[in-house]
């Protein structure tokens, strides 16, 4: 292994990723959860760039740092949490989960942590945000314009899911 | 060429995956879970962005591929939400332990 | 004309289907109903019989079950035993069923009870006609069926019912006898064909101790149905029933159906001799044993009853003296003479509504058509001289001689002088003295309920005469035509044994007539004399007691110890499986808590033990 430069930023960034999830799991308030994932959500946006995607991280950080965050915490913030911890039952649980969730990924560690592909030249750092746009419109022009209407019916049934029933406000006074 | 090799792409999305599935799985709070659930569809991001350049035949497509999870994902933030905000109409909660009409 | 034998039986079948449909409807027409289909069958009998006199056995049968190799047949079958029998059946059930008219007249369940007539009719009838033991034994257990129901008519009265179970129970104990018996005989021959197990047995092809076991287990079964000693204890306990049904069942039905059953398997039982010897000592020991319970009992119907087990030991003991036409005789100089008492008996009682005979007495002048009916049925099963019951009885007695049983003869001799004494008892208890108890008001039964009992009167004084030593053994030629293996049909005795027969019945006769015609001698001199025989008498040999000591009690004690292993053993078992099920199923509806986050972790801890168990096992971590 090499110890690059791109290595240096990689390992970096995959440490700021794993400690923003760590976080989230370990703190406290809500607010302060949904703001260590935004690390996280950010140190994976530098990831792509690493993988010639530079189109995705800008969505990456658009999405999900932006967009998806702030959702979120209009979410939290629209209703009323008492920001106690956790409580105490559901501990078994929680100590069965954990191991399982550490058998299953030491299975697809031992699966993962030596493959190794030939690596075979690639274009995709030239002009990536060209050759994304070509693919869309050409080869994946039915799954996007079939993506559009995904996003119109999320939309329409979250305004609709949201919105207060005036009638039972009604029944209720 | 890359110095960075593709397991540790994938050991990372790994990583976050299960970091993801705890929290969505042990939390309390609904909002929590959601967002668990994006960072595992991130994960899964991270997967198809590093296949998409150091797999066995590197293209373009594993990129639009994540395109679209990340506006799914999207969508399902907004709809999730959409559904909390009227769970909580009806329940005054968030805790996720307090929705269980399934049982029913 | 035999072969629309098969006719014969569907006619009471009918009447049973027709009044169980119909009955509630037709109420008192119901009995017409029965009367008619009745008298179809007993006509066609007749006819049968006479067809039977001038051709051979007819025979007609079909495959009903092809097992394997082996096809089981039904069908019918008449030969001479079959023929006499069918028109003994039908013309006593035929007589009962127009007695019953009368005598049920304004009973509420007439239709229900002429159903159950039917259905006692036709079992009796199948299995007259039945041509294996097969079809025998399922007609058998409907005969157990229909008595059952007959005897258990009044269900409101506790000793009816008690009675019903009682006739059930002890002649199942026969019956698993029987079954035995046929399923070691099909074990041997490979055939319930009663044609084919006797050319088995006569070709040598079961070996003796086989046919002896057979034979016994066989009889068994016949010793439970004709009320032999030491089943007998149903018989009168069955007095519960109506009286037609008493009629029915003592004359030509249920009881005749033991002796019919070892009287048509006679040339099993003659195979082996000591089969025939075990027949004869329980049919002379039966005979006596109840004609001594006889003496002492005070209830008409009871009395009658005894002296029905009586009359059947006589009838086995003449089987298991060889005397195959001698049994069949007195079976059917029996039915007429027994069904006439039991009429007139029930005509008595009809007019006294009691049955207690302290509380009768001087009905000859009330009961002017009903009293010398009943004196000709007393005379004949008496035996006196020119009457039905002599000569049937002195064939057995000639039998028994002839065959060399000469203990057994002289038992038989005395159980005749029991016979003679207890009948005229109960005639001259009855019928003269001065009035006991409420007799004031009494009234000739009608006329529908005389007729039969003139009819039955003329045959208890003719039917004796188709088989006498003096005109000619045309009964007993008949039976024996054409067959080897069921004796002779006349057996010449010394003639001394008819004046022995006549001798004793007419000793009795007396000696009943001193006691209570005259009353010269006291009444009760047997009684205070000897107090402890009196009293074991009136017990009857306390053989229910010793039932209810040894087999009742037994039987509840070791069902005890069966219901306590049921409740602690068992249930405690059953508990404990439930318990852990009921555990379980609580456990895991703990699971069905409603939290989607359980859910998804016990699927995902399920697909996690999957991914590490293949992961180890499939060789995948090297």
């Amino acid at each position: 292994m090499i110890f690059s430069g791109e290595f240096l930023i990689f390992m970096l960034l995959a440490l700021i990723a794993v400690m923003g999830g760590v976080l989230m799991i370990n703190l406290t308030k809500v607010v302060h959860m949904v703001v260590a994932l935004v690390f996280t959500f950010v140190s994976i946006a530098g990831i792509f760039v690493l993988l010639s995607a530079e189109f995705i991280a800008a969505v990456q950080i658009l999405i999900y740092s932006g967009a998806v965050t702030i959702i979120m915490l209009f979410g939290i913030m629209l209703t009323r949490h008492n920001d106690e911890s956790e409580p105490k039952t559901g501990r078994l649980r929680k100590i069965l989960l954990f191991l399982g969730v550490l058998g299953f990924g030491v299975v697809f560690y031992i699966g993962v942590y030596n493959v190794d592909f030939p690596q075979a030249a690639n274009t995709l750092h030239e002009n990536n945000t060209e050759q994304i746009g070509i693919a869309l419109y050409s080869k994946y022009i039915i799954p996007f314009e079939l993506t559009s209407v995904i996003l119109l019916v999320a939309l329409i049934g979250a305004i609709v899911l949201a919105k207060r029933d005036d009638q039972e406000e009604a029944d209720k006074e | 060429m890359s110095t960075v090799p593709i397991s540790a792409y994938l050991t990372l999305a790994l990583v976050l995956f299960c970091i993801g599935l705890f929290g969505a799985l042990t939390k309390r709070n609904t909002v929590i879970v959601l967002i668990s659930i994006e960072l595992m569809l991130n994960a899964v991001n991270i997967n198809l962005v590093a296949f998409s350049k150091l797999g066995m035949a590197p293209s373009i497509d594993g990129q639009v591929f994540a395109l679209f999870a990340i506006a799914v994902a999207a969508a399902e933030a907004a709809v999730g939400l959409a559904i909390l905000i009227a769970l909580y109409r009806n329940r005054k909660s968030v805790n996720i332990d307090e929705f269980n009409t399934l049982k029913n | 004309m035999m072969e629309n034998a098969w006719i014969i039986p569907l006619f009471p079948l009918l009447s049973f289907l027709f009044l169980i449909v119909f009955g509630k409807r037709l109420r008192a027409v119901s009995a017409y109903i029965g009367i008619f289909l009745t008298f179809a069958s007993f006509i066609i009998s007749l006819l049968v019989l006479i067809a039977r006199f001038g051709s051979p056995t007819y025979k007609a049968e079909g495959i009903w079950l092809t097992i394997g190799d082996y096809q089981l047949t039904a069908g019918y079958e008449v030969n001479q035993l079959n023929a006499l029998m069918l028109v003994i059946v039908s013309l006593v059930s035929f007589l009962v069923h127009m007695y019953s008219k009368g005598y049920m007249h304004g009973d509420g369940r007439i239709s229900v009870f002429y159903a159950y007539l039917g259905l006692f009719t036709f079992a009796m009838l199948g299995l007259v006609l039945s041509p294996n033991l097969l079809q025998t034994y399922i007609f058998w257990e409907l005969v157990g069926l229909g008595s059952f129901l007959l005897i258990g008519f009044y269900f409101y009265k506790e000793e009816a019912k008690a009675a019903a179970k009682k006739a059930f129970i002890m002649t199942r104990i026969g019956d698993v006898g029987l079954f035995i018996g046929m399923i070691l005989l099909f074990w041997q021959v490979g055939s319930f064909e009663y044609d084919e197990i006797f050319a088995a047995v006569s070709a040598g092809m079961i070996s003796e101790q086989m046919i002896t076991l057979i034979a016994l287990l066989i009889f068994i079964g016949a010793v439970g149905k004709s009320g032999q000693f030491p089943l007998h204890t149903w018989l009168p306990d069955a007095m519960e029933g109506p009286t037609p049904v008493s009629a029915l069942i003592h004359a030509a039905t249920m009881v005749a159906a033991g002796v019919y059953l070892v009287a048509s398997m006679f040339p099993l039982f003659a195979a082996s001799e000591t089969a025939m010897m075990t027949i004869a000592i329980i049919g002379a020991f039966t005979a006596i044993f109840a004609a001594s319970i006889g003496i002492v009992q005070k209830d008409i119907k009871r009395v009658l009853a005894y002296s029905t087990v009586s009359q059947l030991g006589f009838m086995m003991l003449a089987l298991g003296s060889a005397g195959y036409v001698a049994g069949v005789f007195h079976l059917m100089t029996h039915a007429f003479f027994k069904a006439l008492l039991f009429l007139a008996a029930g005509s008595v009682i009809h007019a006294v509504h009691t049955q207690d005979i302290e509380k009768m007495g001087g009905l000859w002048k009330k009961l002017r058509v009903t009293g010398p009916l009943f004196l000709i049925g007393t005379l004949a099963i008496s035996g006196v001289p020119l009457l039905s019951g002599f000569f049937s009885k002195d064939e057995i007695l000639v039998s028994t001689w002839v065959h060399g049983h000469t203990f057994l003869f002289w038992l038989a001799v005395v159980a005749a002088f029991f016979t003679a004494f207890y009948m005229f008892r109960l005639f001259f208890m009855v019928f003269t003295g001065e009035a006991r108890g409420k007799t004031a008001n009494v009234k000739e039964s009608p006329g529908v309920m005389v007729i039969p009992m003139l009819i039955l009167a003329v045959l208890a004084i003719g039917a004796g005469y188709v088989n006498t030593p003096w005109f000619g053994t045309f009964l007993g030629d008949w039976l024996t035509e054409g067959n080897q293996a069921l004796g002779h049909g006349h057996v010449e005795g010394p003639a001394w044994i008819m004046v022995v027969a006549t001798a004793v019945s007419l000793l009795g006769i007396l000696l009943a007539w001193l006691m209570y015609g005259k009353k010269t001698i006291a009444r009760d001199w047997f009684s205070a004399g000897v107090p402890t025989v009196y009293g074991i008498l009136a017990n009857k040999y306390y053989i229910d007691e010793f039932y209810k000591m040894t087999i009742v009690k037994g039987t509840t004690a070791f069902s005890r110890i069966l219901h306590f292993i049921e409740v602690i053993v068992v249930e405690g078992i059953m508990k404990m499986v439930a318990g852990i099920i009921s555990g379980l199923s609580k456990l895991g509806s703990r699971f069905q808590s409603g939290q989607v986050q359980t859910y998804g972790t016990v699927a995902f801890l399920g697909l996690a033990i999957l991914v590490i168990f293949f992961a180890v096992t499939g060789g995948y971590l090297k």
